[in-house]
């Protein structure tokens, strides 16, 4: 009964789907990461506060193994591609938002400057298909 | 900053407790002007019913990792906890509604991995308004309001009075959704509601949700009784409201496929069902004091207690470290092995020996002296400035995957790490790095910490002011990082102790593996002590992490380098060292 009251459910709510806990953690087709400030082409003055933008998924600590949940990573000026299998890199280049932080306040010098999301799961790898965000340029006055 | 509507102030909130008190009679009582947040949990009975102790046990998990840390990150103030909820006050409606929003995001991914009727969905309401405070409680009809606004809020929605919306609108880049006047109970006046949508691209399908959602609820109300009802709140929240545009519409269930177009919010203002504000997008000014902090921390910096799942190390605990010999529980009967032990954690492969003796780290003595910290290299770096250091010791390896798995078979530290034996422990969070100290203080008897970050630099120039301990120009195979020459092993550390020992005769300072220090994160060193002791706030979120790792390039590999990472989070390339009185 519980089932066919789970299947209902899903029948008509669409559910994500709830995927199992393993390697490689499988994210919904229709997760989608996005910059909610700035966006492509923004000029700012100054430091800036940065807004992440998740949909269909959650966001929480690094660490956790929730399904559908991770975590923010932010790759400034980054043009080596992500390599799926691969922890997130840890360094200037690739800011870690593990404390399940939705936005961060940013520095950066004069400038172009690239910037793109990565969503990480509990051991900071990306998802599969990886979750990531347009990569946006700013230009910091 | 030009600002001057902007309440983020970071003065001091009004102290609970008035102090000196017992003299004011109750008309004297302090009031004061603070946003007010108020929060239950929908279903609170339903919840309890289903499962009481297990509820319980998860709301007071969730106060102590979630909602505690989010209020003191924002600047807030638990002002008590009600049956179900919790009332807060805080300084600056903008950081009332963030830490609102916080906690209703992460609510959702808690959420997630639930079975429906385990669920915790908050109502939260956000007030501005003149409230009286009391030893360790508030009143006043600012308090009331806020109360109300969660009382009609759905279950995972933000409301928040007019009031606030008038302070953050040109702040907080949300989705703000006029609801209108609403007569709320024992309140003369209307009180404009506005629902805070943490994501403005979800305003212009909230608002046609409006009409859907209340056919849709019905409707499964009808076909899956109270749970599924219940579930599509939870549904509709989550995804962060987005019924279908009608026109692309083939609404294949109610749910949504989210056209991944939709962010652009200014684009459909045409819709009249409830004028929906969409705030110019302002990046917040920071007031000057807001600067100091740069990630923005969202969530509890107590994060990894429960959840750091024994699940991700598959118990590869490292095998010959008979266990159970030194327990941490017993600290007056080990001293003696402590210092008999005259240490070398990288000799004795130890074969499982009967009687086990405690490994503390090699510590090498550090003269006092001063010296200059930082460089020009990094802004993070800078401003160079004098620092002077007191003697001190500090381990002459990175702490070994050996030395930590005493502590882990002593149940002491909860991460049970993985690697060879002589190679440096990774995947250590700073929270995990106390665990240790704490541990091997008490059952050696003596003072084990982390050093500071002035300690660490100044240990790591082995008494120089070069770029690297070496000179000036980058060398190959000097130390493991990326590029960098000599062997290499992308995966994981070389074993301690693989390359030159600087001058102080100090292995793996730079490169092998990121070294937490005691020091919070600043970005810069304005306002760094000069007396070599570690920086500390009331509270941080992050830590500063020093030497690079074998992932970085070699610029990482430079003494005064620095970074700052989560105190409670956990990543592969993270280890440390210790240090003690010398």
């Amino acid at each position: 009964m519980h089932n066919v009251l789970i299947a209902l459910v899903t029948l008509v709510a669409s559910l994500l789907p709830t995927a199992a806990l393993s390697q490689g953690k499988p994210a919904p087709d229709d997760a989608y990461l996005y910059f909610v400030w700035p966006q492509d082409g923004t000029v700012i003055k100054g430091g800036f506060w940065c807004r992440f933008g998740l949909r269909n998924m959650g966001v929480t600590h690094a660490g956790d193994d929730f399904s559908n949940a991770g975590h923010h990573h932010l790759l400034i000026d980054v043009d080596e591609p992500l390599d799926p299998n691969d922890a997130i890199p840890q360094d200037k280049k690739h800011l870690h938002f593990g404390g399940g932080q939705t936005e961060a306040r940013i520095e950066l010098p004069p400038g172009k400057h690239t910037l793109q999301l990565v969503l990480g799961d509990a051991k900071h790898y990306p998802f599969k298909p990886p979750v990531v965000s347009k990569k946006i340029t700013v230009n910091i006055k | 900053m030009s600002d001057d509507n902007d309440k983020r102030t970071r003065g001091q909130v009004y102290p609970f407790r008035p102090g000196r008190n017992g003299s004011g009679p109750p008309d004297e009582l302090p009031r004061r002007l603070a946003a007010i947040l108020a929060a239950d949990i929908a279903g609170y009975s339903r919840l309890m019913g289903h499962d009481e102790e297990g509820t319980h046990a998860r709301i007071r998990r969730q106060r102590r990792e979630l909602i505690e840390p989010t209020i003191a990150e924002h600047h807030g103030r638990l002002v008590k906890y009600t049956g179900d909820g919790f009332l807060a006050m805080f300084d600056s409606p903008v950081e009332a509604v963030r830490c609102a929003i916080v906690i209703q995001q992460t609510m959702i991914g808690r959420n997630t991995s639930l079975p429906l009727e385990q669920r915790i969905l908050y109502r939260i309401g956000v007030n501005l308004g003149d409230v009286i405070v009391d030893t360790d409680d508030i009143y006043g009809e600012g308090v009331n309001i806020a109360a109300r606004l969660e009382g009609i809020a759905r279950p995972g929605d933000l409301y928040i009075s007019g009031g606030v919306y008038e302070q953050i609108k040109n702040k907080l880049v949300c989705g703000y959704q006029s609801l209108g006047d609403r007569q709320v109970k024992n309140i003369t006046d209307p009180v404009t509601v506005y629902r805070v949508l943490p994501d403005p691209a979800a305003l212009v399908a909230a608002r046609r949700s409006n009409k859907f959602i209340g056919a849709i609820i019905s409707v499964g109300l009808l076909i899956l009784g109270g749970v599924g009802g219940y579930f599509f709140i939870v549904k509709y929240y989550a995804p962060q409201a987005s019924p279908p545009l009608a026109t692309a519409a083939k609404v294949k269930a109610p749910e949504p496929a989210v056209t991944p177009s939709a962010p652009q919010l200014p684009s459909k203002p045409t819709e009249a069902t409830a004028q929906i504000e969409i705030p110019k997008v302002i990046p917040t000014p920071p007031t000057t004091t807001e600067k100091a902090k740069t990630p923005e921390p969202a969530v509890t910096p107590s994060a990894p207690q429960l959840p750091p799942k024994p699940t991700e190390a598959p118990v590869t605990v490292t095998p010959q470290q008979a266990p159970a010999t030194v327990t941490p529980g017993a600290p007056p009967s080990k001293p003696t092995e402590a210092p008999a032990q005259t240490e070398t954690p990288k000799v004795s492969p130890a074969p499982p020996t009967p009687v086990p003796t405690l490994l503390t780290p090699e510590m090498i003595p550090i003269p006092g002296n001063s010296f200059s910290m930082g460089s020009s290299d990094d802004v993070s770096e800078r401003p160079i400035h004098r620092v002077a250091i007191k003697p001190f010791a500090i381990s002459k390896f990175p702490v070994t995957v050996r030395e930590w798995s005493q502590c882990v078979a002593a149940k002491a530290c909860s991460y049970v790490a993985t690697g060879k034996d002589e190679a440096p422990v990774t995947n250590i969070s700073w929270d995990d790095a106390q665990e240790f100290v704490r541990w091997l203080s008490q059952v050696s008897q003596k003072t084990f910490r982390l050093p500071s970050e002035a300690e660490w630099e100044y240990a790591a120039r082995g008494g120089t002011q070069t770029k690297y301990w070496w000179g000036d120009q980058p060398q190959p195979d000097m130390a493991n990082c990326k590029g960098c020459g000599g062997a290499y092993d992308p995966s994981q550390p070389l074993k301690i102790g693989s390359f030159k020992a600087n001058p102080f005769g100090l292995y793996d300072m730079g490169g092998s593996v990121d070294q937490w220090v005691q020091d919070c994160w600043h970005k810069d060193y304005q306002g760094a002590p000069s007396d070599g002791s570690a920086w500390l706030d009331k509270t941080c979120v992050s830590r500063v992490i020093r030497s690079g790792s074998w992932r970085n390039d070699q610029s990482y590999v430079r003494p005064a380098s620095r970074q700052g990472y989560d105190a409670a989070v956990r990543y592969p390339t993270h280890g440390f060292r210790v240090a003690a009185p010398p």
